[in-house]
Parts: structure tokens; C-alpha cells; sequence
């Protein structure tokens, strides 16, 4: 950037900082550069306002100034940029930047025929890729009318559950992380550890599976997978209410999340939010009870929810879970039947033409596909829903009037994964 | 002498052309220095023929300048293998209370880690970010640093080990110990960064007040002891364990720990640093050196805020049990074994003992020792037994070695106490932090304060 | 199949229906114009038998000839997925009415299919582009989207002297060509 040229020191107020006069050019790069410069470490836009809502937030009131969270930052959860407008420390408002991570997901399945988009589909939210590629499965054997093996499907409960647990104690470690404690994410990565290491013995990937398959899954549970789930399940339960404790109970972790970006229930139905951020509100909604897919109609379990709505119970909610899951993987050990892992498909798959809509509940919410086919190999149109989109966007209505120090927390909360958001 | 200039400039002329050119880096370095060693010899000579008895009787009558000039060296020396020592033992400890090994690889067990981290940061490019105020901005981390290392100045280690016995000791330490702040603040306004700005803002804030519960907390101690000199107050306290200030002064010393969390921005009360919010507070424009000195100043302060945590509360160099100090060493004249017998003796124990012990290792160890490895490791073990031996009766012997090894003890007791906190606890936020501050300490010192002056006074009736 | 639903649905919303309710599966779905969509989604959600109050998803389609936006709701009376598809929106201009007058969360959903495809919502405040450069000229998710000629275009561009292509494949194009900037929406 070539220098400012009789720029006066920037202030922190004003929305264009006017720079003094300079020799004039018609250079239209040169005039453009100097206005860029005029706001070089502004977070704001170099072109005018493009609708209401932008032009709303790129001006600043009285004593209010821009802060730039921006895609390098140590506590974003991933490339998310956050323009905070701050006045002094408390933040008036907050606009979230996303694309930083935007891959074409969507554009690239379109191009791929129905097998390969399951290995597109992993990385969208890497943390818990079987779910994104559940719901991809879900959608496409509607479409095919194919019929799942009952091994195969609580195969991939039991792996779903797994992946759930790993999800969720991340989910906490980050959380501590960015309220400061440096040991829980150590420990949660040691829990997520044994079980990442199991599912590689199960399907030979560490993060991203690309292990179901549309009629089941690829490959059968085999004796390593066998002897580390028995010996993690003799530990599961004591390991849990150990880590958790580390937290619960923990005054100053307790205080910096009781009432802090409380959603209330109305606000959560409005903004489509689900998974443990809805239950936390209050509304016990949950894609296995409401709308279940897969074997979970058979299996025992229950939906755990609160009623505060602040980021204490987002945290505790998903404590309850791990211990809802630990209860269904012990239900799926002990029911699960004989018989083929994978249905019989042609090798080339070409459905009928139509739509489908599939979703499933993943660790941040409801991971839905829709999918259009028009009898080709692949498909025509493939929309993934993704529950940290929703779930991030409830951060412009959260983080108003909260400090500076509450604003990772509360994001941390919610547990967003950017290449979901992103996809 | 001008025949000689002639004559060595004749024979700088008669060199044959581009004999620089052909000699080595190394063979050039000496040629050009090897005639500044000797002249710069010649002239150290005469100075201290002729200048050196005038300056002996200059230092002999002025030895409590002397006694200054070398306690200040002496302390400015400290700190930096002091910081080198915290942050290796912090960053051990947190990793293994994180079940993680931390350091390992350079020098033993990790132990040259800090040396390294040093010497990276001075290799660092030395710059300012653009629209930053460079003067203030290289001046901040000197500031920083030079207020927590001259609080060293009235630290008793050991009985007569005190840089300077000040009759006002405590009300210079927390003078001095307060422009830490005045760094902070020029760091984070003149980084040109709103992180740096607001990291230096709640700095700021924060250190202002917990200084007042702070220095409160302390009154009471020097009400107690009757004087503001800390050499003195760990005197008022060497009579037994129970004459330790922390069992008349309980509330104090909470008060004051705290406090000194605070102060010394560390977890729970980092809020300055907080790596999550705004990546580095203050010092996120800093780098290399720069941050080297606010990376130390850091430590340097963990160290000293425990040090007088020992001191005022914990009885400082004195033992918590009556140690017999007085072993008379007077049976044996260090003076009449001379030269020869004090080398004989040194060479006797170092080659005898190693190889004994390289026997033995040679013996126990098997067949991969090597006999250089087994020298190496017996010499090692000769050591350290020669050391810990002359160590031991260096402290049944000598009350300083005793003094020191006490307050180190107490001192790094209080160290990993911060560092054991920085491990477990989360961050208190801006607002509570301050809350807690000005609605809880302060009202627990003035509280301590009035009951510490009530009792004196009703006391001494 | 929820037959239940789908009388429901054929008595509230007769007059909007383009067509048979159609179930397969476990979804049910409906086609109506564009135009009723606000309607359709107020019905949907206040109805007392209906009580759709879960947004599920909001996505744009480009069929190749027309455009559609879908809607996925929710309801606890319903055991099926209701897909809502708005239809026949124009290729080279599609408008649709905004749903965030009902839910807020459509708002990031639009800016999205606004993103990918050009649907201008009717309504939304924010109608800004989410994922893809402020200045990107193009709509990634058309059917008739080529990559090639439409790579992004800083404003910067070019005035960085190492940003200057040399030659028929260099990145920038004419600088004095002035600026491109994005269209206006």
C-alpha cells in the first residue's frame, strides 16, 4: 500500500476519516487507493452502503468506534469475521462477515455423481462429519426408495452417538479455552482422542469419515473397533461427571455464563434455531423424537432441556446429552442384530426423477439435505441446511449490550463450525 | 615515533595488493583486531598503573557506593536467569497439570528452553508497526521492566543480603512497583491498535485498583512491625514459626495475594493479556525484543510479588524451625592448607570421585556405556555430590546460604501457587474483576487495617 | 404420508394451491406462486390445526428454465416435512417476497440464495451478499455460471504493482477501464 500522503492521525469517531487535501489525478486506482487509505485500519467498506441494514451499522454514533474481530483471530471459531461497533467496552452492535471458508460445496456435489458427494460432504462441519453425510444418505434413499439394512442403521447410531460425544467434549474444552482456562480443552482432547482413534479403527478415518453410504455403511464392525468401545464404555460414565465437574462447579466459570446472551424462546423460533441452542430455550425439539429417522423410534432415550436460555444452560444441556448418548450406545450394544451391513444397489445409480428432503440431528442442530434428481447420476440440485448457519445468526441479536469479554464466550456458546457455516 | 609511523606505514604500502582479499574471514578478523587487543592492553596497563591506587582509595572511601553500584548489578543480572527459570518451570507445569510433557527436547529435560526463546527473540527484526508513536512505543517496554526489576532493590534474600535497606523499603516498592502502569498505558496508546488500546485501558484500570487493597493490606504488617524497612520486618519476625506475620494477619495475606494476582496480571485476573478476546492486549503490536521485555517484566514481577509475599508474611530468610546455625567452623583454617594443597584437594576429589563414580556406572549400567559416556556421567554425579557436600555445610555454616535457601524455598512456593492458578482457573471479566475489587478487598483491608490498629493500640497499653 | 395434513392443507389454502398435494414419503409438498407466499407462510404458521412454526430451510433452485425458492417447515400436528416450493420465478429476474416478516432467521437463508442465485427478497433488509465477495459480479449456483469470466474483481485491483498481469493470462485487466463495482441490488 503505497503511504498515506498528509493523512491526519485517524480518530476512533466519525464514520470517513478525512484525509487533507492532495494533488488531484484522474488516475481512478490512485483516487481509489487514496480513498481505501483515507480508512486504512477502518473496518469499513469502500463503497456506499448497499442496503438499509449496512449503511445503519457503518455509522457511528456518539463515542462509538469500530472493532475488527477479524478472520485471524485466536477465539473465532475458525475464519469468522465480526465488525463490532463498541462503545467504550460494550458492544452496540455486531456484524457478522462470513465467505472466508466458502468452498462451493454445493456447486461441486452438483458435478459429482451420488457417490462422491458423501466424501464432498465430510468437510462441511469437520468436527462431526457423519452427520452431514447422514443427512445426505437420508435424502438420497428417499429418492432411490432404497431400504437400509438394520445392522447398517444401528451401525450408524452407534457411530453417530460416538461422534456426538466427541463433538460435545470439544465443544466444552473450546468453551473454557475461551473463557480463559487452558486445562479443560487438554482433557476433552484426550476423551475425543479414544474415540476418534476408535472410529479409525472402524472406518479408517481420524476426522473425516466418509464412511455411510446410500443402503448402509462401508464396512462392518470389526474387532479393534469392538475391544476399544468395550474399554472406553467401563470408563465412559465416570470420565464424564470428572470433566464435567471440572466445570460445573468451577465459581468463576459458572459466573461468566449464568445470564450471559440469553435467548428466550420466541427469539429461537424466529431465528430457526435448533439443536441444543432450542433446547436450552425451552422448546424440546429434536429431529430423533420429532421427526425420528433411522432405529431411534426403538431406542430409550431422553431429551434433555432448560428453560434459562443463557449460555450456562447451552453448556449444560449438552453435558446432559453426553450422558443420553453413553445410555444409547449401551442400547445399541446390546440390540444390535446379524445380518448385511450394505443394501444391494446397481453400480450405477440413476434415480427417478424428484425431491427429497433429509435431516437428521446433528451435535449443533438439525443438518438437513435437499436434493433434487433428474435422473442423471448425480444430482441435479443438492441444498445443505446447516444448524451453525442458523445458529450464528443469532449473534447479532445476542451480543448488543454485553461487553467485549463476553462476546467470544457467548459465540463459543452457540459452538459454531465454520466450514459448516461456510460451506 | 615518527619513524615508526613511517616505517609501519611503509610496511602497510610494501603488503602486495589484494592480500586482503586472499586471507580468510577469520585470518582478516584477526589482523584487524589482534593490534586492538594489543594497544587496548597497553592502554588498560597504564591506566591501572596510574590511575588504579587513586581509585581503590576513591572506592575505599566510598564503600556504600560501592556496595549500591554491585547490588544493582547484581540485581539486574538476576532477573533475567530468574525469568529464564520461571517461564521454563511454568511452562513444565502447566503442561503436566494439562497431563501434557511440555519442554523436553533442548538442553536436559527442556531445561535450556528459555536460553533458546531468548536468543530467538533478540534475532527478531526490530520494528514498528506503521502509525505507531515510536518513541513511546520503544520506550514502553523499558519503562515496564525497570519499574519491576528496581523493586528488587529492597528484597531481603538472606540476612545482610539486602540491596539497599531502605528505612522507607515498602513505600518504595509499591511507588516504583506502580509504573509498571505508566508502561502499559504507553504501550497499548502508542501501538496505534484498538486491541493494543483496550488491552492497555483495562491494564490500566486494573492495576490502579488493586494497588489500594494492595498497599492497604501491607499496613497492617508494618503497624505490627513497627517500620517500613522489610529487612527489619523480617527481623521483627525471627523469633519462631508462630512470630510469622500470616498467623497475626490471616485476612492480610488473602487480601494481598489477590491482590497480587491482580497486579501482576496473572489468571484468574489476565484480562489484560486475555489471549481470547483481544489476542494480546497491550503488547499484540510487539515483537522480538519488545516483547521480550514485557514477557520478562512479567515474570520478573510473578517472582517479586511472591518474594514479598515471603517476606512480609512468611518470615522471609528465616527458618520455620531453629536451625543450629552457629557450627563453628573455627577448627579448621580454610588459610593453612595454601595453593597447592587447596588444588591438590579439588583435583583429588574431581578425578578420583569420577572415576569411581564412572566405575560404577560402567559396572551397572552394562555394555552401552562407553567409557567416555561412563567419565561423563561419573563426573556429572562427582559434581553434583561435591556441590550438594560443600552446599550443606555452606548452610549448617554460613546464615546467608541458610537465608537464601529459605526464602528461595518460600519464594517459589508462592511461584507455583501462580502458576498452579494460571493452569486451572478460567478468567474473571472486566467488570467483575473491578467489582470485586473497589466492594470486596477494599473494605477487607480497611477492615484488617482497623482491627490490626485496635489490637496494636490496646496491646501496647 | 399424512393425510391428515393434506386435507388440512387442500382447506386452508385452496385458493393459493397451484396444484395437487403431493406426498411421498415422509413429505408432504405444496406449489404456489410467488406472490402468495407471504400469505401461505402466515396461514402455515398462525393456523391453529396447522401451527408450522419451524423453519427447517429456505433454498433457492435454478431448474434450468425457471427459478424456485423452498421452503421446509415443521410442525408438531404434522408428523410429515412440509416443502413449500414458490415457483416460476423468471431466470433474469427473479423477485420473490421475503419470509422475515415471520422469521428472522430467513433473513441469512435469503441473503444466501440471493448470493448464489440472484432471487432478490422483497423485504429483506439486509439483501447483501453473504458468502461471495462484495463486488462479485456473477451468481455461483446458476445453471448458466461459468467460471472463467467471472473471477472476483477487487477494487484494488491492479494497484499493487504485483498484482498486475503481464500479458494476454495476467490477472488484471485494464486498470484504466475503471472500476467494476457490484451490481446494484
Amino acid at each position: 500500500m503505497p503511504p498515506r500522503q498528509n493523512a491526519s492521525r485517524p480518530t476512533t469517531t466519525g464514520t470517513r476519516v478525512q484525509a487533507q487535501p492532495q494533488p488531484s489525478t484522474d488516475d481512478p486506482r490512485i483516487m481509489l487507493d487514496r480513498q481505501i487509505g483515507a480508512d486504512l485500519f477502518e473496518p469499513i467498506p469502500p463503497y456506499p452502503p448497499r442496503t438499509e441494514r449496512e449503511g445503519e451499522f457503518y455509522t457511528l454514533g456518539d463515542g462509538e468506534m469500530f472493532l475488527n474481530v477479524g478472520p485471524h483471530h485466536p477465539a473465532t471459531h475458525g475464519v469468522l469475521r465480526l465488525v463490532l461497533k463498541l462503545s467504550g467496552e460494550q458492544v452496540v452492535d455486531v456484524d457478522p462477515v462470513l465467505g472466508y471458508l466458502h468452498r462451493g460445496v454445493e456447486k461441486i456435489c452438483e458435478n459429482s455423481d451420488y457417490y462422491h458427494v458423501i466424501d464432498q460432504v465430510d468437510p462441511l462441519e469437520y468436527i462431526s462429519s457423519l452427520f452431514q453425510e447422514w443427512a445426505a444418505v437420508l435424502s438420497f434413499e428417499k429418492l432411490m426408495d432404497v431400504e437400509v439394512p438394520r445392522r447398517a442403521e444401528y451401525i450408524r447410531v452407534l457411530s453417530g452417538e460416538l461422534l456426538r460425544i466427541a463433538s460435545h467434549t470439544l465443544y466444552m474444552g473450546f468453551l473454557a479455552l475461551d473463557l480463559g482456562g487452558l486445562t479443560p480443552i487438554l482433557y476433552g482432547f484426550i476423551e475425543r482422542d479414544e474415540i476418534v482413534e476408535m472410529l479409525a479403527a472402524l472406518t479408517g478415518a481420524r476426522m473425516l469419515f466418509n464412511y455411510f453410504r446410500i443402503g448402509g455403511v462401508n464396512g462392518d464392525l470389526n474387532h479393534e473397533f469392538m475391544s476399544r468401545l468395550g474399554d472406553w464404555m467401563s470408563r465412559a460414565a465416570r470420565q464424564t461427571e470428572a470433566s464435567a465437574g471440572l466445570l460445573n462447579e468451577n465459581e468463576i466459570f459458572v459466573r461468566r455464563t449464568r445470564g450471559m446472551g440469553v435467548l428466550d424462546r420466541a427469539t429461537a423460533l424466529r431465528f430457526g434455531v435448533t439443536g441444543g441452542n432450542l433446547r436450552a430455550t425451552g422448546v424440546p425439539f429434536d429431529v430423533r423424537r420429532a421427526h425420528p429417522y433411522s432405529v431411534y423410534p426403538e431406542l430409550d432415550f431422553s431429551i434433555p432441556t432448560r428453560t434459562e436460555g443463557d449460555s450456562l444452560a447451552r453448556y449444560l444441556i449438552r453435558v446432559d446429552e453426553v450422558r443420553e448418548s453413553i445410555k444409547i450406545i449401551d442400547q445399541c450394544l446390546h440390540n444390535i442384530p446379524d445380518g448385511p451391513v450394505m443394501a444391494k444397489l446397481p453400480r450405477l445409480l440413476r434415480p427417478r426423477p424428484g425431491r427429497s428432503w433429509g435431516a437428521c440431528e446433528g451435535p449443533r442442530g438439525m443438518m438437513g439435505v435437499y436434493s433434487i434428481s433428474d435422473g442423471s447420476d448425480g444430482p441435479f440440485r443438492f441444498r445443505i441446511h446447516d444448524p451453525s448457519f442458523v445458529n450464528l445468526e443469532t449473534v447479532p441479536a445476542l451480543l448488543p449490550g454485553n461487553l467485549l469479554a463476553d462476546t467470544m464466550a457467548i459465540v463459543a456458546s452457540l459452538d459454531p463450525v465454520m466450514g459448516g457455516i461456510d460451506k | 615515533m615518527r619513524t615508526s609511523m613511517t616505517s609501519v606505514t611503509a610496511f602497510v604500502k610494501s603488503l602486495p595488493a589484494g592480500v586482503l582479499v586472499r586471507l580468510s574471514p577469520a585470518e582478516r578478523l584477526a589482523l584487524i583486531f589482534s593490534p586492538l587487543a594489543i594497544g587496548g592492553g597497553v592502554v588498560t596497563v597504564l591506566a591501572i598503573a596510574l590511575l588504579g591506587p587513586p581509585f581503590t582509595d576513591f572506592l575505599g572511601a566510598n564503600l556504600p557506593l560501592v556496595r549500591f553500584a554491585v547490588a544493582a548489578s547484581a540485581i539486574l543480572l538476576m532477573t533475567v536467569p530468574t525469568a529464564f527459570v520461571l517461564i521454563y518451570l511454568e511452562l513444565k507445569v502447566i503442561a503436566r497439570m494439562n497431563l501434557r510433557v511440555g519442554p523436553n527436547r533442548i538442553g536436559p529435560w527442556g531445561s535450556a528452553m528459555s536460553v533458546v526463546h531468548g536468543l530467538k527473540v533478540l534475532a527478531k527484526e526490530d520494528f514498528a508497526p506503521t502509525g505507531a508513536d515510536v518513541t513511546i512505543f520503544t520506550l514502553a517496554p523499558v519503562v515496564t521492566y525497570l519499574a519491576s526489576i528496581m523493586t528488587l532493590l529492597v528484597i531481603p534474600f538472606a540476612p545482610g543480603l539486602i540491596g539497599q535497606d531502605l528505612n522507607i523499603g515498602l513505600l518504595y516498592f509499591f511507588a516504583v512497583g506502580g509504573l509498571t502502569v505508566v508502561g502499559l498505558l504507553m504501550a497499548g496508546w502508542s501501538s496505534f491498535n484498538k486491541y493494543s488500546l483496550l488491552g492497555g485501558l483495562r491494564a490500566a484500570a486494573q492495576i490502579i485498583s488493586y494497588e489500594i487493597p494492595l498497599t492497604l493490606s501491607v499496613v497492617g504488617v508494618i503497624l505490627l512491625a513497627g517500620t517500613m524497612s522489610t529487612n527489619r520486618i523480617v527481623l521483627a519476625q525471627s523469633g519462631s514459626l508462630l512470630d510469622w506475620f500470616v498467623f497475626r494477619q490471616p485476612l492480610a495475606v488473602l487480601v494481598f495475594f489477590i491482590a497480587a494476582t491482580a497486579e501482576a496480571n496473572r489468571t484468574p485476573f489476565d484480562m489484560t493479556e486475555a489471549d481470547s478476546e483481544i489476542v494480546a492486549g497491550f503488547a499484540t503490536e510487539y515483537s522480538g525484543m519488545r516483547f521480550g521485555f514485557f514477557f520478562f517484566a512479567e515474570y520478573v514481577n510473578v517472582f517479586i510479588v511472591s518474594a514479598l509475599a515471603a517476606t512480609l508474611f512468611f518470615g522471609g530468610w528465616t527458618a520455620p524451625f531453629n536451625w543450629p546455625l552457629a557450627y563453628d567452623l573455627n577448627w579448621f583454617n580454610p588459610w593453612s592448607l595454601g595453593f597447592f594443597g587447596w588444588t591438590a584437594i579439588v583435583l583429588a576429589v574431581l578425578v578420583i570421585g569420577t572415576e569411581f563414580f564412572a566405575v560404577i556406572v560402567r559396572l551397572f549400567g552394562g555394555r552401552e556405556w562407553s567409557a567416555w559416556d561412563a567419565m561423563g556421567l561419573g563426573f556429572l554425579i562427582d559434581l553434583v555430590l561435591v556441590v550438594g557436600i560443600l552446599g550443606l555445610a555452606g548452610f549448617i555454616a554460613f546464615d546467608w546460604v541458610h537465608g537464601i535457601f529459605w526464602f528461595m524455598v518460600k519464594t517459589y512456593a508462592f511461584v507455583f501457587t501462580f502458576v498452579w492458578m494460571r493452569a486451572t482457573l478460567p478468567r474473571v471479566r472486566v467488570d467483575q474483576l473491578m467489582g470485586f475489587a473497589w466492594k470486596w478487598l477494599l473494605p477487607a483491608s480497611l477492615l484488617n487495617l482497623f482491627a490490626t490498629a485496635t489490637a496494636v493500640v490496646l496491646l501496647n497499653r | 404420508m399424512d393425510r391428515i395434513l393434506k386435507t388440512r392443507l387442500e382447506a386452508r389454502l385452496a385458493e393459493h394451491l397451484r396444484g395437487p398435494v403431493y406426498q411421498r414419503h415422509d413429505e408432504t409438498e405444496i406449489r404456489i406462486e410467488p406472490g402468495s407466499v407471504p400469505e401461505v407462510l402466515r396461514i402455515l404458521h398462525d393456523a391453529v390445526d396447522l401451527r408450522f412454526e419451524i423453519l427447517a430451510d429456505l433454498a433457492g433452485v435454478d431448474t434450468g428454465e425457471v427459478m424456485q425458492v423452498v421452503y421446509h417447515l415443521w410442525s408438531p400436528m404434522a408428523s410429515d416435512w412440509l416443502r413449500i416450493i414458490a415457483d416460476g420465478l423468471s431466470r433474469d429476474d427473479p423477485r420473490a417476497p421475503s419470509a422475515t416478516f415471520l422469521w428472522t432467521g430467513a433473513e441469512w437463508l435469503e441473503r444466501e440464495a440471493y448470493d448464489m442465485f440472484g432471487i432478490v427478497f422483497e423485504g429483506n433488509r439486509d439483501l447483501r451478499r453473504i458468502f461471495m465477495p462484495p463486488d462479485y459480479t456473477s451468481f455461483p449456483l446458476r445453471k448458466d455460471f461459468l467460471l472463467p469470466d467471472d473471477s472476483a474483481r477487487s477494487p484494488g485491483a491492479g494497484v499493487r504493482h504485483v498484482e498486475r498481469g503481464y500479458g494476454p493470462a495476467g490477472l488484471a485487466d485494464d486498470p484504466a477501464a475503471g472500476i467494476r463495482r457490484a451490481p446494484a441490488s
